[in-house]
């Protein structure tokens, strides 16, 4: 658990950060949305102690982070930046083993674990261990920078917009992947990032801020059926929310399940259980249908969802 | 010729090795090839290709050059293989060309005639050299084959230099006339060099180091190192003999160190000063051009600042830094040969005596030797930085 008491941090005369209290849970994904130059960075980077605040105390597992040795406070948390951060002169696996190296691992144990993150990720250790960074397209190189900050084990994952420099698709597959690796470690992150649409797809929790001061804690639903203020409003999008309320919701909430579930033909553009409610109602506009299939994991017809019974309930 | 098939379309005559070899075959038949003087004074009579080798070596000299004039139109998948075997053989048996050249010319009653090498000679070797330089870059040819072929070639040199039918040639000569100085000079030049480089080397780093964390310190250091740089050379030199001397009889203690006036000492003060500039530049910039998120990746993954220090930020200046030493190294091989001047000793002495008695052989054998010497250095030197950049190195 985090926990920010009126912590403020000045640069000169300016306030970066203005008396901001934050209580995050352990193994919630916390994001923290805004405008850049909002002091969502500040904030992330007081809670490691990158940057020490100018008032206020900020808490780790109940611990004051400011009576605590800085190395061995972030050893203990992952770090993703964004343009990754790779150091260019390790290799891959090098890379991914750093902070392990700091915490003198014995060399069997470190191998083992950066077999293991590679695979998490997604990255074959066979092809990628002994590449340098620069021989990585942006989406591995982002892969490999959360490897690295997972390669402890820590307990706390801070991530600082780690997918704001790669393009749309890989962005979109890189947060897919995280919310899978999130189900898998359950670390307790908090998530820096000026896009709504991140936000709302990857937090349990969003704090939105502006001004260096958070203006709304809350879940994504809430964010979006009760904004806090006018600028909460404007940035979720006033007249998008229904479709986003729906993107938050998965298809399984609302269908309509068989008695038992069918074997049927799995073709790789099915709808799953786990795919959002806006998918399944795009899906039914494209192809003219009032109602689909729905499949799990195993490719069996599980259910049905209509069109419907979307508009109705969906919103 | 014409471009027909498909493999000739494949591989295009290469441009520069006729070039240059057209340029070395004119050369070697209009220049002399090599001269031929009564004793060290007084001036020589030339001989041109023919007269200096007969028509045999003449012939097989034209045929050398003409074949590989050949060998870079013709399109032959392995023609830059077969022109490094060609030209690589023929830079190591010049020295031969000489040795024929004696023997035919050399009058055997007269004990103080030389033989010497002419401006053809020179125009060979020069040529030759820069087609090896163009086959090797064709050729993509990796370091250490390139440092064996230099082996080869400098190996084959020293021998044949070193055999009895070269011992009339004047720079041959001129070394055993010197007997053990040459190495004593060797030994010397390399002392100043290295030891002012390395001496640098550390003043620039620990400058460096202090231009980082002090930014009031870097205005005044660069300022002054630059300053230092404007002084001509010889100046420096002249400077740093009146303050020394005083020091040094002011404090007998380093008398005895050899501290004095004119020598090494002030040599070396002077050789230090030239390379601080290139050395704090290139340390100071290699260092803050580290991005700066590299270094706030490891702080916040928990390395503590001496780790940013050694694992991040010192390995990726590396090779900037290297390249300031190879700079730096370079000119302070050719400064050394300056500070003979104030009897440092080194190369330098061979040429300036050698300028005294009007005797070009001698100042030859200064010359050369330090060019070679500031050559060996550039080579090691970007073979260390090449070998220090972590992907170049691999794929």
């Amino acid at each position: 658990m985090i926990e920010l008491r009126n912590v403020t941090r000045r640069f000169g005369d300016t306030v970066a950060v203005d008396r901001v209290n934050l209580t995050i849970e352990t193994g919630e994904v916390c994001v923290l949305v805004g405008s850049s130059g909002c002091g969502k960075s500040t904030t992330l980077r007081m809670i490691n102690h990158l940057l020490p605040h100018s008032a206020g105390e900020i808490l780790v597992d109940g611990e004051d982070t400011t009576a605590m040795n800085p190395q061995q406070l972030r050893l203990n948390m992952g770090y993703v930046i964004q343009g990754t951060g790779l150091f260019p002169h390790w290799t891959v696996a090098r890379n991914i083993a750093m902070v392990p190296r700091l915490l003198k691992w014995p060399r069997q144990r470190i191998d083992a674990r950066v077999d293991e993150l590679m695979k998490l990720l997604d990255l074959d250790p066979a092809t990628h261990a002994h590449k340098y960074p620069q021989q990585l397209s942006g989406g591995q190189a982002q892969r490999v920078g959360v490897a690295r900050a997972l390669a402890a084990d820590p307990n706390i994952l801070l991530m600082d917009e780690p997918f704001g420099a790669v393009d749309a698709i890989t962005r979109e597959n890189l947060q897919l992947e995280m919310l899978r690796i999130q189900r898998q470690v359950r670390k307790t992150t908090v998530f820096v990032t000026h896009d709504i649409d991140e936000a709302l797809k990857l937090a349990s929790r969003i704090a939105v801020m502006d001004q260096g001061r958070i203006i709304q804690h809350d879940t994504p639903e809430n964010i979006l059926r009760r904004p806090a203020s006018d600028f909460v409003e404007s940035l979720v999008g006033k007249q998008d929310r229904g479709l986003k309320l729906m993107s938050l919701r998965p298809v399984r909430d609302l269908m309509t399940p068989h008695g038992s579930p069918k074997p049927s033909r799995p073709g790789a553009d099915v709808l799953r259980e786990d795919d959002n409610l806006r998918l399944a109602l795009s899906v039914m506009l494209w192809q003219d249908l009032p109602q689909v299939a729905v499949f799990n994991a195993r490719g069996e017809e599980t259910g049905v969802i209509t069109r419907e019974r979307i508009i109705q309930e969906g919103a | 010729m014409s471009v027909t098939g498909p493999v000739a379309s494949r591989i295009p005559p290469n441009r520069v090795i006729p070039a240059l070899a057209l340029s070395a075959l004119v050369l070697v038949w209009l220049l002399d090839l090599g001269t031929i003087q009564p004793n060290r004074i007084v001036a020589g009579t030339g001989h041109g290709l023919l007269s200096s080798l007969g028509w045999i070596g003449a012939g097989l000299v034209t045929a050398v050059l003409a074949a590989s004039i050949v060998l870079s139109m013709v399109p032959l998948a392995r023609r830059y293989l077969l022109l490094l075997g060609l030209t690589g053989l023929s830079l190591a048996a010049l020295p031969l060309l000489l040795e024929v050249f004696a023997s035919r010319h050399l009058p055997e009653d007269s004990p103080y005639a030389r033989s010497s090498m002419g401006a053809g000679f020179w125009c060979l070797l020069f040529l030759l050299s820069l087609m090896l330089i163009e086959i090797l870059g064709r050729l993509k040819t990796r370091r250490s084959l390139q440092l064996m072929l230099l082996v080869f070639v400098c190996g084959s040199w020293l021998t044949l230099l070193r055999s009895d039918g070269l011992e009339s040639l004047s720079l041959v000569r001129e070394f055993n006339g010197q007997g053990g100085q040459f190495r004593q000079a060797l030994w010397t030049h390399l002392a100043l060099a290295f030891g002012a480089v390395s001496i640098s080397a550390v003043l620039a780093f620990v400058l460096a180091l202090k231009m980082i964390r002090n930014t009031a310190w870097r205005r005044p250091v660069l300022g002054a190192v630059s300053f230092l740089q404007t002084i001509p050379s010889l100046a420096v030199f002249g400077l740093l003999i009146a303050p020394l001397s005083a020091l040094s009889s002011a404090f007998p203690v380093l008398q005895s160190l050899g501290i004095r006036g004119i020598g090494w000492a002030p040599a070396l003060l002077a050789l230090i000063a030239y390379s601080l500039l290139p050395m704090v530049r290139n340390t100071f910039v290699a260092l803050t051009e580290v991005p700066e998120s590299l270094a706030d990746a490891g702080r916040g993954m928990g390395m503590t600042e001496g780790q940013v220090f050694f694992q991040v930020k010192l390995p990726l200046a590396l090779p900037v830094i290297i390249e300031g030493v190879r700079i730096t190294t370079i000119q302070a091989i050719g400064l050394t040969a300056v500070a003979a001047l104030i009897g440092a000793g080194g190369f330098g002495s061979f040429i300036f005596q050698g300028l005294g008695q009007a005797a070009m052989d001698l100042v030859l054998l200064g010359a050369l030797p330090t060019i070679a010497l500031a050559l060996l250095a550039d080579a090691l030197l970007t073979m260390l930085a090449a070998s220090l950049k972590p992907t170049s190195a691999r794929s």
